[in-house]
C-alpha cells in the first residue's frame, strides 16, 4: 500500500494463457505479444503460463515478465499443470485487470469457483473447443460461468459471435476488435518476386504443424502440379507430414522449413507467389498469417470455414476460397493463380490495401485500450440481479440442489422427534455393544480397545450400504421432479450420497465417544486417513451412480443388489478384522471392499497401507469412473424409465 | 435473447412393459435368440417450431396427442430421437404443479425447497410475499401440507411456481382445481408472467384461455402438427372491459 512513486502508475494486466514464448511460436501468441507491446505505455503487462521446461520459472520475454508454472506434459491439448490454478489465484490480487485468452479450461476452473471476483476480467475469445468436443459437457458450464463474470469479451470478427452458441448468450458483452499488424515492416519495394525466384511458382504456408492446419491437404494438393510448397512452422505433426511427402514422392517440391525468425519470415512472405491457409476446422478463427501475407501483398488461397478466415481475405477479391479438406479444389485454385500473373498482382494489391486500411496496428491498439480501460473503470459490483439468471443445468447448480434436498431430508428427521437422526445413532450404539460382546466371546483379544474401530467400520458400512440402497429407488421416487421440472437425474443420486453423508456424521458420534472413553488419544493417524476416506466416499458415490441407474432401468436388479450387499458385509472385514481370523483368505483378498476399508483404517491405527491395496482401490476407482461416465451419458434417457 | 428452434424433431417413446424392465429376461432372450422387439410409439412426429422472443404459443389437441411430451422435449427431459433442438434462454418448466412437494413437510419448508430447486434463494421476504398471494392464514405456514385441502395446496404451489419471471415459460394444464375467486386472480398473475416472459408455450384444453393468452395456436394430432393458426389480438373493447373488472 505504499505506492508513492511520482509518475502515475500504469494499471497492470495479467495475461492468462496455456503457453507462451519461447516454448512455441504461433498466431495466438503473436496476438498476446502484440497486445503487451502496443499497450506498454498505458498498461504494465505480465503473463502467467505453463511450461514443460524445468529451468527458470520467471523469465523476461520482450520486456514482459513471464511466470511459467511447471507442466508435466499435455493431456487432451491441455497442459497438465496442477499448480497453475493455485498460482493464478495468488496472482489475481496483484493485478488491476485479468485478460484470459480462451479456451483455457484450467483457468476457467479458478473463475468458475468464484475466485478473483473483485478483479475485472476480459476474455479474449480466440477459438471454440473443436478438437476434443467430447469434453464439452464438462467444460462448457465452466466457460459459461467465466463469460458470465467477464466485463467484456473480445473477438476478432463478428462472425464468431454469430456462429458460437455460447457467445450468442453474452452478445451484449462482445466487442469486435480485428487483429492488426504493423504493415510497415513488409515494405520491401526492392524485392520483387522475380528478382529472387523467377520460376514464379513458390507457394508459402505458415503455422504450427498441428492437425487442424490441414497441411496434409496442401501436400496432397501438390501432387501432379508444378508449383513448389514451402511450409514454415514446427509441431508434433512433422514426422507424419514428412512421411506423407516421401510417400507421394514430393521431396523435391515440398519443403518443411521448420521455425523461422521474424525477419526471415517476412522476407519469405514477400518472396512467395501465393500464400495458402489450408486449415480444416473452426479452430482456425482468424488466420493471422494470412493477414501477414496480405500485408506483404500476396494473393491468398484459404478455406470456407465458419470463422473469420474467409472474411479477412475475401473470395474473388483478396483470395480464392475453397472447401476445407478438398485437395483437388485447393490445387486447382493455386494453379489458377500461378498461371495468371496479372490476377496475382491485382489480388496482391487489394490484399495490401485491405491489410493497411482495415487491419492496422493502430486501430487494434486503440480498440484494445478502450476495452481494457472500460473494464477497469466499470463499477465492480457483482450483484447484478438480472445477470444471475438461474440455470439448473450446470453441474455446480446440480450439486447445490442436491445439497439443498439432502439438507431438507435431514431436517425433516428432526421435525417430529427431538433426537432426529440420533435415533439411528442409538441403534448403532446398541448394535456395536452386542456385536462387541459376541466377538469378545469368540476371540480372546482385548475387545475394549477394538470397540471404537468396530463402531467406525459399522458407520462406514452403513453409509455405503444405505447410499447404494437409496440410489436404487431414488430416481423413481423423484419421478415428478425429473419429468415436470426437468431436473437432471444425477441430482437425485447425488442427494443419496449427501443425505447419507449427513446421517453418517450423526452416527460418527458413537465411535467418537468410544474413542474418547476407551483409548489413548492419538490424533496423528486421523490426518493420514483423510485421503483414504475421501477415496472411500468417491467410490461409494460412483457405485451408487452406476447401480442406481442400472436398477432403475432393470427393476429386477434391486433384490440382487440387496442380497449382494448382505453377502459383501459378511465377506468384508467390517465386524471382524483380518487378524481375528489368523490367515488371509482368498475371498477376502479379492474382495475390493477389504481394500477400500484398508486404505483409511490402516493409517488410522497407525499402520501402513499395503501398496497392493492402494493399487487395487485406484484400479477400482478408474473402472468406476469409466462406468460413471457411461452412466451419465445414458442417464439422459432416464426420464423414459421412471 | 431467448429463442426456441425445433427442426423436424421426432421422439420415439419406448413403451417398457413388465418384461422390458427385467435384466434376467433380457439376458435370457439373448441366449435363446428371442426377438427382443421394443414397442415404440412416435410421440412427436416431425415437428418444426421456430419461436423468437415475444411468441406466445398455445398447444391444443385431444388427450395423448403429444402436448406434454413436446413440452418435456423442449424442457430437455427427453432427448429427441432425430432432428435438431436449439434453445437459448432460461427455461422454466411448470408442467406438473405437484412436482417436488413433500406432504410431510410444513408449507414454509416446501416453499423454500421449491425455490431452491429453481435456483432462487428463499428469503423471509420472498416467502412472505408468496404467502400473501395465497390469501391463506398466516399460521397455516407452519402446518404440514398433508393437512391442506387440494385447492389450498394448489394455491400454495401456484403462488410459489409463479413467483419469479422466466425467459421461456412452459405451462401444462393449469388452473383446474382452485375456486373461482382464486382462478381469476391466478389468471391475472399468469397473464402478468406471460407478459414478462420472452417465450411462452401453454398446453391446454381450454380454448378461450389459449385465445386470450396466445398469439398462435398449434393443434396437435398423434404427435404431428395438424394445423397452426394465428390468433388476432383481442379487440380493444373487450380489453377495456377486462381492465375495469380488474
Amino acid at each position: 500500500m505504499h505506492h508513492t512513486s511520482s509518475p502515475p502508475r500504469r494499471p497492470s494486466v495479467l495475461h492468462i494463457f496455456k503457453i507462451y514464448y519461447p516454448d512455441l511460436f504461433g498466431g495466438t501468441l503473436t496476438v498476446i505479444r502484440d497486445i503487451c507491446a502496443s499497450l506498454k505505455d498505458a498498461f504494465a503487462s505480465s503473463v502467467l503460463t505453463c511450461s514443460r521446461s524445468a529451468d527458470r520459472r520467471e523469465i523476461i520475454v520482450n520486456d514482459v515478465p513471464v511466470e511459467r508454472v511447471r507442466s508435466f506434459g499435455n493431456v487432451m491439448s491441455l497442459p497438465a499443470a496442477p499448480a497453475y490454478p493455485w498460482r493464478l489465484w495468488q496472482k489475481i490480487a496483484e493485478h488491476d485487470l485479468l485478460a484470459l485468452h480462451a479456451p483455457f479450461p484450467l483457468a476457467d476452473l479458478v473463475f468458475a469457483l468464484g475466485f478473483g471476483r473483485n478483479r475485472p476480467l476480459v476474455v479474449h475469445w480466440h477459438a471454440d473447443i473443436v478438437t476434443h468436443a467430447g469434453l464439452r459437457w464438462f467444460i462448457e458450464p465452466l466457460m459459461r460461468r467465466t463469460l458470465r463474470r467477464a466485463k467484456a469479451i473480445i473477438v476478432s470478427d463478428r462472425v464468431l459471435v454469430d456462429e458460437t452458441p455460447l457467445l450468442r448468450e453474452f452478445e451484449d458483452k462482445c466487442h469486435v476488435v480485428p487483429f492488426g499488424i504493423d504493415t510497415s515492416v513488409y515494405d520491401w519495394p526492392k524485392i520483387e518476386p522475380h528478382h529472387v525466384n523467377d520460376r514464379g511458382r513458390l507457394v508459402l504456408a505458415c503455422g504450427r504443424l498441428v492437425p487442424y492446419k490441414g497441411y496434409d491437404v496442401l501436400i496432397r494438393a501438390a501432387v501432379n502440379r508444378k508449383f513448389e510448397v514451402w511450409i514454415i512452422g514446427e509441431g508434433a505433426e512433422r514426422p507424419r507430414l514428412e512421411q506423407l511427402i516421401s510417400e507421394l514422392g514430393l521431396g523435391d517440391r515440398v519443403r518443411l522449413l521448420g521455425s523461422v525468425n521474424d525477419c526471415e519470415r517476412i522476407k519469405l512472405m514477400c518472396l512467395a507467389d501465393v500464400f495458402v491457409m489450408p486449415s480444416i476446422t473452426n479452430a482456425e478463427t482468424f488466420g493471422l498469417s494470412q493477414l501477414e501475407a496480405m500485408a506483404a501483398g500476396r494473393p491468398v488461397v484459404n478455406t470456407a470455414l465458419d470463422t473469420a478466415v474467409p472474411r479477412v481475405a475475401r473470395h474473388g477479391m483478396e483470395a480464392i476460397t475453397v472447401p476445407p479438406g478438398d485437395a483437388e479444389k485447393l490445387g486447382e485454385a493455386i494453379d489458377a493463380l500461378i498461371s495468371d500473373p496479372e490476377r496475382r498482382r491485382r489480388m496482391g494489391l487489394s490484399a495490401r490495401t485491405r491489410a493497411v486500411s482495415r487491419y492496422s496496428a493502430i486501430a487494434f491498439r486503440e480498440g484494445m485500450e478502450s476495452v481494457y480501460r472500460a473494464a477497469i473503470t466499470a463499477p465492480s459490483n457483482e450483484a447484478a440481479p438480472i445477470a444471475e439468471a438461474p440455470r439448473p443445468t450446470g453441474w455446480l447448480d446440480s450439486l447445490r440442489i442436491a445439497a439443498a434436498l439432502a439438507w431438507s431430508d435431514m431436517r425433516h428427521r428432526y421435525v417430529r422427534s427431538l433426537l432426529g437422526p440420533f435415533w439411528m445413532s442409538l441403534q448403532m450404539a446398541i448394535v456395536v455393544a452386542v456385536l462387541g460382546s459376541v466377538i469378545g466371546q469368540m476371540s480372546n483379544a482385548d475387545m475394549m480397545s477394538r470397540l471404537p474401530m468396530l463402531a467406525l467400520s459399522m458407520t462406514a458400512w452403513t453409509f455405503l450400504n444405505s447410499v447404494v440402497l437409496d440410489a436404487t429407488t431414488a430416481l423413481q421416487n423423484s419421478a415428478s421432479l425429473i419429468r415436470d421440472r426437468a431436473l437432471p437425474p444425477v441430482i437425485f443420486l447425488l442427494q443419496c450420497t449427501f443425505r447419507q453423508g449427513l446421517f453418517a456424521l450423526h452416527n460418527a458420534c458413537v465411535p467418537l465417544l468410544l474413542w474418547l472413553l476407551l483409548t489413548p488419544h492419538d490424533l496423528s493417524g486421523a490426518l493420514a486417513a483423510l485421503p483414504g476416506l475421501s477415496l472411500f466416499v468417491i467410490c461409494t458415490f460412483g457405485l451408487s451412480l452406476v447401480l442406481g441407474a442400472l436398477a432403475t432401468r432393470y427393476r429386477d436388479l434391486k433384490p440382487i443388489i440387496e442380497s449382494t450387499l448382505m453377502l459383501a458385509f459378511l465377506a468384508s472385514p467390517v465386524i471382524w478384522s483380518s487378524d481375528i481370523i489368523n490367515h488371509r483368505s482368498t475371498v477376502m483378498r479379492l474382495n475390493p471392499l477389504t481394500h477400500l476399508f484398508a486404505v483409511w483404517r490402516e493409517p488410522l491405527v497407525g499402520g501402513h497401507v499395503d501398496a497392493a491395496s492402494i493399487i487395487y482401490v485406484l484400479v477400482a476407482l478408474a473402472l468406476l469412473l469409466c462406468a460413471s461416465v457411461l452412466t451419465l451419458v445414458h442417464l439422459r434417457k432416464a426420464a423414459f424409465w421412471i | 435473447m431467448a429463442t426456441i428452434s425445433l427442426r423436424n424433431v421426432c421422439l420415439d417413446y419406448p413403451l417398457y412393459g413388465a418384461y422390458d424392465f427385467s435384466l434376467k429376461r433380457r439376458l435370457l432372450g439373448h441366449l435363446i435368440r428371442e426377438k427382443g422387439e421394443m414397442r415404440i410409439i412416435r410421440a412427436v412426429d416431425n415437428v418444426t417450431i421456430e419461436a423468437e422472443a415475444g411468441a406466445r404459443i398455445g398447444l391444443a389437441g385431444p388427450n395423448g396427442s403429444g402436448k406434454s411430451t413436446l413440452l418435456r422435449l423442449i424442457a430437455g427431459v427427453y432427448p429427441p430421437s432425430s432432428g435438431r433442438v436449439a434453445i437459448s434462454g432460461n427455461v422454466v418448466p411448470l408442467l406438473g404443479l405437484n412436482a417436488g412437494v413433500n406432504l410431510d413437510f410444513i408449507a414454509e419448508d416446501n416453499i423454500a425447497l421449491l425455490l431452491r430447486i429453481s435456483g432462487r434463494k428463499p428469503t423471509r421476504a420472498v416467502i412472505d410475499e408468496i404467502w400473501a398471494f395465497t390469501e391463506l392464514e398466516e399460521r397455516m405456514q407452519r402446518l404440514p401440507l398433508r393437512m391442506f385441502s387440494s385447492g389450498m395446496l394448489m394455491r400454495v404451489l401456484f403462488a410459489t411456481a409463479t413467483a419469479f419471471p422466466a425467459d421461456i415459460l412452459l405451462l401444462d394444464e393449469w388452473l383446474s382445481v382452485v375456486d373461482e375467486h382464486f382462478a381469476e386472480k391466478a389468471e391475472q398473475r399468469l397473464q402478468n408472467l406471460v407478459s414478462q416472459a420472452a417465450i411462452v408455450i401453454i398446453a391446454s384444453h381450454d380454448q378461450p384461455l389459449l385465445r386470450r393468452t396466445c398469439t398462435s395456436i398449434i393443434n396437435l394430432d398423434h404427435g404431428r402438427i395438424a394445423s397452426a393458426v394465428a390468433v388476432e389480438p383481442p379487440s380493444p373493447l373487450s380489453f377495456e372491459l377486462r381492465e375495469k373488472r380488474a
